[in-house]
């Protein structure tokens, strides 16, 4: 296989941006619209593709580094069976099929006291969630009465990815506070909330305004120490809060 | 729409403030061109944004001219332009037009009536042309009529429907880069509506409307829950915009994406809070 960086002629270390430039100047170069008096036009128009391809490959890969995710899979879009909209960030949660299979023995005591009904549901749900069918997940979350750590999990999980994220927040945070002991629920809802933390960080150099919305930092604080999840991100408030002075 | 989705003017660089004007100007006079005074009239900074989205994204040749216009007939303006000036002066119509006939069902305001008349000669022209467009623009509306009759109390139902719709609409054809602009859309669409429903909650309660934040509009942490997830939709957008290679007018976009996007909310957040001190 061919290196993403050598086809954009970058090397490794260069910013994104850098790797934007380089893709803007190869593309300009090889797009179909600029040569069809090319004789070899053919050639100019695989090269294309073959630009985009690496493009996508490196700012997919990099992404992934970033957020510490398996290579489980970005760019699923679309390609999740029953037509289910996917909404990017959370492709990396492939990884909870291979966990699903560990569930069973990490809650071994509190499997005991499903019904068994309940339990084919739940099996049923994390089915649907891999498969990419996230309204037939919360269906099936929906008819279960049992509301657990895992149930909450679940949902959040479901709605991540049908880009339902206030009520993923809230339900990782359901999940995280009855089981705070399980790194699974906690990674979650850290994904969840780190977001945030980035985004304000981009939006100090773009003169974000700030506004005064007094003694919300002790709020969260008290929060994040009742349900025992840690703060990545560190600092006086947990991840994904503004605070202001 | 609702021109949330506009600049923070004081942080822009003068080249970039120009060239943002420059955009708008193109916008109208696209509008102008294609659906006339009636199209001209319903013109909006999300529409500008979108503009020069597209064209960071595609790169397409530019036009620009130097002139005076109806508008502000004492002043030289440049106008800049190209292809996706005319397919964002579409969707800009096709949902003006929707936006006039909700407000004439809602309040029966006959001038929303009289104005979506003018319009709909060209909305059946970009229904035709635009059909995935269209369809989700139409089947909006009826989604959104049906949950607001319910009144269901998930703000994310509303929100997500107008996600959806607005995915669509950035979404001007199927490539490589569709996949990153409709998550754009779809969480801008979210913010818009989660924005609106901040800025109208107290208005809702009095009219009656729906607005899924009335339930929570007397919590302690009212202002800084909304903007938490506010952040959020803004947060997941960022990350697609992040991911497409534009360089062109990025400086632009991020002053719009970053922080433009919080101009509405501050200006609410201290009306709001200055009122209540004055009690």
């Amino acid at each position: 296989m061919t290196d993403p960086y050598q086809v954009l002629g970058v090397s490794r270390d260069a910013s994104n941006d850098e790797i934007k430039k380089a893709y803007r100047k190869l593309s300009r170069k090889y797009h179909p619209d600029a040569n069809i008096n090319n004789p070899n036009k053919e050639a100019a128009e695989a090269k294309f593709k073959e630009v985009q391809a690496a493009y996508n490959q490196i700012i997919n890969e990099r992404e992934r580094g970033t957020s510490g995710q398996s290579s489980a899979g970005y760019g699923g879009y679309g390609g999740s069976a029953g037509g289910q909209d996917f909404w990017g960030s959370f492709g990396g949660f492939g990884g909870y099929g291979s966990g699903y299979g560990g569930y069973g023995s990490q809650q071994q005591n509190q499997q005991n006291q499903y019904q068994d009904e309940d339990s084919l549901k739940f099996r049923a749900a994390a089915n649907y969630i891999n498969a990419g069918s996230y309204t037939e997940a919360l269906h099936v979350l929906d008819s279960i009465a049992n509301r657990n750590a895992q149930w909450y999990y679940l949902s959040a999980l479901a709605n991540a990815r049908m880009g339902s994220n206030i009520n993923a927040k809230e339900h990782a945070r359901k999940a995280v506070e009855m089981d705070p002991n399980n790194m699974q629920y906690r990674q979650l809802l850290s994904q969840l909330e780190s977001g945030g933390q980035w985004y304000q960080d981009m939006g100090q150099s773009y003169g974000m305004p700030t506004i005064n919305v007094s003694d919300w930092c002790c709020k969260i604080l008290c929060l994040n120490a009742a349900c025992g999840c840690l703060c990545p991100g560190a600092g006086c408030c947990g991840p994904g809060v503004f605070y202001y002075h | 729409m609702f021109g949330y989705i506009t600049v923070n003017r004081p942080e822009l660089k003068v080249k970039e403030s120009a060239a943002y004007d420059a955009y708008y100007c193109g916008l109208c006079h696209a509008l102008h061109g294609r659906h006339g005074r009636a199209g001209q009239l319903t013109l909006t900074y999300d529409m500008t944004f979108l503009v020069i989205l597209l064209n960071g994204v595609y790169e397409h040749p530019l036009h620009e001219k130097t002139g005076r216009c109806l508008v502000h007939p004492m002043k030289q303006h440049t106008e800049r332009w190209n292809d996706f000036s005319s397919y964002c002066a579409d969707m800009n119509v096709l949902l003006a037009y929707y936006n006039l006939l909700d407000d004439w069902q809602d309040e029966r305001k006959i001038s929303r009536y009289a104005a979506a008349q003018l319009l709909s000669k060209q909305y059946e022209a970009i229904k035709a042309k635009y059909p995935r467009q269209h369809k989700a623009v139409a089947d909006y509306m009826k989604a959104l009529a049906r949950c607001e009759k319910k009144h269901s109390d998930n703000v994310e139902e509303a929100a997500c429907l107008t996600g959806k719709m607005l995915a669509e609409v950035f979404v001007c054809r199927e490539d490589a880069w569709s996949s990153d602009l409709r998550q754009m859309g779809f969480f801008l669409g979210k913010f818009i509506y989660l924005m609106d429903a901040y800025e109208d909650v107290e208005k809702d309660e009095k009219s009656g409307n729906y607005n899924p934040l009335i339930k929570m509009k007397d919590d302690e942490n009212f202002d800084s829950e909304c903007q938490s997830m506010l952040m959020m939709q803004m947060a997941e957008c960022c990350k697609a915009f992040e991911r497409l290679p534009i360089i062109q007018d990025v400086g632009i976009l991020r002053n719009i994406l970053y922080s433009g996007v919080w101009a509405k909310f501050a200006s609410v957040y201290n009306k709001r809070n200055k009122a209540g001190e004055n009690e």
